[in-house]
């Protein structure tokens, strides 16, 4: 895999790599991937099973409830007025 | 211009989506929980109001509706979204290709799904170097998501389609008018080959504002010769402008795998037993051509509200429908915010008689409209008739306590002893009295006997 | 249930073998009598009163609010959590030396690797008495450590068991499972933790587990899986078949699956694709690791937070999995992968229609030493796991239990039944270990 590729896909996952690192990874990915290439040969079924087993219908009333203490959720992150502080946005 | 929209509306259950925190707070992240912070281990599980909710939408919007759906993940990176990534539905959505028509024009839907609503980021601090601070009270939250086709061609009607739709939806999934809110959209509109997105405008108001401006900003780049650059922009409110939003285009591959926390629903199971609802819109449309009269009439009664249409069906078998119109929109309307609380089977008679009266000339049309009055502010419009009603109500009152002796002495430490007969006689009278009757009566019954 | 070790037996035990992430704070509970019968949670498992990291050092200081289901069921039957066993980081791994924390070591050779994910897991297990340890499996992280370890390892049917609560590596490939001494314990333990969870609906279309007896009386050996077997593996497992024949009755058929070839392709593709969504969350916000750089850019912000705290494997297979799901590559490797799995899952039906058991060796080799495996490419790494994964992908229960030694060292065999059978499974460990003698390490501190 190119070293375009790897950082390419590093910044879709907010991943700093360092140049060593992405050589590595370039070299790893390339090997894992010729592997993978086997897929190719096998037949094509039309799916969207994204289970081993079938999971259908399972829902929740629509019924409010506190499972657990919001305040002290809350309090476990970093808030400033009980909002709560994120990054810079631009 | 073309303009399309993606409407995203809030449904108004009590549970959030995925989890069972409660969808109305007031302090910010007051209601929250592991699952709808994606606290590692927890998990989502649907909420079935809101897929009936959905599903509702989207048979109204004559969509194709899909026979099992499911949902995916769309991974993004924005500090509003606890996981990281959405719960949406990418490739199952619950209905396509349907249509709604407003002004005489259908106008494409071409697609209605489901998915969770992000945190609300607020921004702090100087343009340019905000910081943000967000509550999560909002993240969880169900949203249904319409895509209309590209076929809107100006802002006023873009913003009398999502008037008209809005009116329609609420009465389906029940939210009160006047919630801006809860309903928010990306507009995509072009003048001429280049697409701009106008993302997350929130309101009608703000929707046209943003649309006008954003029309007009493409309209001037292109008089002048220039191109107009294909990107995402958002709407200023404070400033009714549409600004470049950069900041969101770095490197994004939502990159959609199925969410196999949630599994397959078999839609078919859940259409079973919904009602279909008549909407206020498609009331107006069948009243107006049934009873062969104005449109814009028929459309100010069912705005105003159901109830009213309902009285004015009962009149318009009654007597002409012409005359039906007259009535409802003139002394019923106006005497309609103390009419409505007390609209029963009764009442409805009440009316329709007087106005009977009126057309055969047994009454004059002033002595109509004062008995009308009358009947809103709960008087006996007449002492005859009204006499022959107590007498029934007093009569059904006094059997019960009668046989219950027992309930005047409790009446005496507790009031609330009274619902027993209260309870009784409107079932009893099956819908004769409207419960503010039968209360006052009631009390005077029992009062009268603690002596 | 026999004794279980002292307080200080155990912080020795742990110091030596590196067992636990974190041990209780109170252990008082050892020295009660009667003795509290002990459990161990691999630390992808939230527990309160523990932090809950998963191995990974981006979790720093999470206490989670809440127990995971099956943790709280093993705690309403009385039982006593005495720590948090050390893994791979989020389950990515052979060996459980990807962990972020402290790697265990092989209790019958302290230069070798307890497997992985669950390594903390088996050698708790195969260390104290009457323990019984609770695992997770992705793609055949309870059979490999108990293999390696020499104890049982039960995997449940994919549903069986609710997953709320266990820290995510693949919604559609993880399970919570048992390590344990003897078959006692597994059937003892599998009821309390299987069954609904209104909190995991994955959890909710299971049958009824039904513990009837099943007589296991017909079992198929793929010879797919007979390839690239390290000679002394291939050779117990052998001595092992004819065991089944002549003391057990057991039918002994080969057959050919020829789908198992495409299975570890597949399940990387979509494990590392789910785990790569899955650990999105990890940023320096709301729980775990901090970043207090507010002033930084998002995208830097979350960047710098992510490459400072995941290890080289966590950011390997997030690389992979983010790969596999992108514009230009998902139907060729995410989409490829989904329809691969209904292939091998039709094939394991097709096959346990008339067997009761798929049977092949859990590992190629015994448990490596540390040296060899720093030597090991990635690629090479994840082939270890060609035994262990084609269940896991099919979400097929499966147990492995100790079937011979090689030098001292534990050879497993990995025993596979259909959907929601787990019973059969029991019905081979129980007659399996009535005439196999199962050797626990013997230490000297």
């Amino acid at each position: 895999m190119d070293i375009e590729t790897v950082r390419k896909v590093a910044r879709v996952a907010r991943l700093r790599l360092t140049p060593s690192e992405e050589m590595q990874f370039a070299q790893d990915l390339e090997e894992v991937l010729q592997y993978f290439s086997l897929l190719d040969e096998a037949p094509q079924v039309e799916t969207h099973d994204f289970n081993p087993v079938r999971v259908a219908d399972i829902l929740r009333e629509d019924e409010p409830s506190r499972d657990v203490n919001a305040e002290r959720l809350r309090d476990s992150m970093d808030t400033y007025n009980d909002m709560v502080r994120g990054p810079r946005l631009s | 211009m073309r303009i399309g929209l993606e409407i995203h509306v809030q449904l108004p259950t009590r549970s959030k989506l995925f989890c069972s925190c409660p969808t109305t707070a007031e302090e910010p992240n007051s209601s929250i929980c592991p699952t709808c912070l994606g606290f590692p281990g927890s998990r989502p599980v649907l909420n079935r109001k809101a897929l009936e909710m959905a599903v509702q939408i989207a048979r109204f919007l004559q969509c194709r509706m899909a026979s099992e759906i499911w949902f995916s993940r769309k991974t993004y990176f924005y500090p509003d979204l606890p996981k990281h990534f959405q719960i949406t539905q990418y490739d199952s959505p619950v209905g396509v290709d349907g249509n709604f028509v407003v002004g005489g024009r259908a106008i494409g839907i071409w697609r209605v799904h489901v998915e969770e609503d992000p945190g609300r980021i607020k921004r702090v601090g100087r343009s340019g170097e905000e910081v943000s601070l967000i509550d999560y009270n909002r993240s969880g939250i169900p949203l249904v998501e319409i895509v209309t086709a590209p076929d809107l061609t100006s802002p006023d009607e873009a913003r009398n389609f999502l008037n008209e739709l809005l009116v329609e939806l609420r009465h389906i999934i029940g939210t009160s008018a006047g919630d801006e809110q809860s309903v928010r959209a990306d507009a995509n509109i072009s003048l001429g080959e280049e697409r701009v997105e106008v993302k997350n405008v929130q309101g009608l108001r703000n929707l046209e504002r943003a649309l006008k401006f954003e029309a007009n900003r493409q309209q001037k780049l292109l008089e002048a010769g220039m191109r107009v650059v294909r990107e995402t922009r958002r709407f200023d409110e404070e400033r009714k402008v549409t600004m470049s939003a950069r900041e969101k285009e770095s490197e994004e591959d939502y990159g959609y795998i199925g969410e196999p926390d949630l599994g397959v629903y078999d839609l078919r199971k859940i259409s079973i037993g919904l009602p279909e609802v008549e909407t206020p819109l498609r009331r107006a449309q069948r009243v107006s051509a049934h009873y062969v009269v104005d449109y814009d009439k028929a459309r100010q009664v069912v705005l105003t509200s159901m109830a009213m249409a309902d009285l004015f069906e009962a009149l318009a078998i009654a007597v002409e429908p012409e005359v039906a119109m007259n009535w409802t929109l003139g002394p019923i309307s106006a005497s309609w915010a103390q009419l409505l609380p007390r609209m029963s089977d009764q009442v409805t008679k009440d009316v329709v008689e007087v106005v009977q009266l009126v057309v055969t000339r047994q009454i004059t049309d002033s002595e109509g409209r004062r008995r009308i009055g009358a009947i809103a502010a709960g008087e006996c419009p007449t002492d005859i008739s009204c006499a022959v009603q107590d007498e029934v109500l007093e009569s059904l009152i006094a059997e019960y306590l009668d046989g219950h002796p027992q309930v005047v002495k409790d009446y005496a430490s507790n009031p609330k002893a009274a619902n027993a007969v209260i309870g009784h006689v409107m079932k009893a009278a099956k819908g004769k009295y409207n419960s503010q009757e039968v209360v006052e009566a009631t009390r005077k019954e029992i009062e009268g006997r603690k002596g | 249930m026999s004794c279980c070790p002292s307080p200080e037996r155990l912080i020795q035990l742990n110091e030596r073998f590196r067992i636990f992430s974190e041990l209780a704070d109170d252990l008082s509970g050892l020295q009660e009598y009667p003795p509290r019968p002990t459990f161990s949670a691999k630390d992808s498992l939230c527990a309160v009163g523990f932090q809950a990291r998963a191995g990974s050092r981006i979790l720093e200081g999470y206490r989670p609010p809440f127990d995971a289901t099956p943790v709280w069921r093993m705690r309403q039957e009385g039982m006593l959590l005495i720590g948090k066993t050390n893994m791979d980081e989020f389950g990515f791994g052979t060996f459980s030396t990807n962990s972020g924390y402290d790697v265990p070591r092989n209790p019958f050779d302290e230069d070798r690797a307890c497997g992985g994910s669950s390594g903390g897991a088996a050698a708790a297990t195969s260390l104290l008495e009457g323990h019984v340890a609770l695992g997770a499996s992705t793609g055949g992280s309870i059979s490999c450590p108990a293999s390696f370890c020499g104890v049982l390892g039960l995997t449940p049917t994919y549903g069986r068991v609710s997953r709320y609560g266990l820290i995510d590596y693949g919604n559609s490939l993880d399970k919570v499972g048992l390590l344990a001494r003897d078959a006692a314990t597994l059937r003892t333990w599998l009821p309390i933790i299987s069954g609904p969870d209104p909190k995991d609906p994955t959890s909710c279309v299971q049958p009824m587990l039904d513990l009837t007896p099943r007589r296991v009386e017909r079992v198929a050996v793929p010879k797919e899986a007979m390839q690239n077997l390290s000679s002394g593996v291939e050779a117990r497992f052998a001595e092992s078949l004819l065991r089944l024949q002549e003391e057990h009755d057991v039918l002994i058929d080969e057959v050919s699956m020829p789908s198992l070839r495409y299975a570890l392709s597949a399940y990387y593709v979509l494990a590392t694709s789910e785990a790569s969504t899955n650990l999105a969350r990890y940023c320096g916000m709301r729980f775990g690791v901090r970043n207090s750089n507010i002033s930084q850019h998002f995208n830097d912000f979350f960047s710098e937070t992510r490459s400072a705290n995941f290890g080289v494997e966590a950011k390997r297979r997030i690389l992979l999995g983010t790969y596999a799901r992108m514009v230009g590559f998902r139907d060729r490797y995410y989409m490829k992968a989904l329809a691969v799995r209904q292939l091998v899952i039709s094939e394991y039906k097709r096959v346990l229609q008339d067997h009761d058991l798929v049977l092949t060796p859990t590992m190629p080799f015994v448990a490596p030493r540390f040296s060899e495996i720093e030597r090991m490419r990635p690629l090479e790494a994840y082939q270890a796991d060609f035994l262990t994964v084609p269940p896991n992908l099919a979400g097929l229960p499966h147990l492995t239990l100790p079937c011979g030694y090689l030098e001292g060292l534990p050879v497993g065999m990995q025993a596979v039944a259909s959907h929601w059978e787990e019973r059969a499974l029991l019905d081979i460990a129980e007659r399996w270990t009535s005439r196999f003698h199962v050797r626990f390490p013997e230490v000297s501190l």
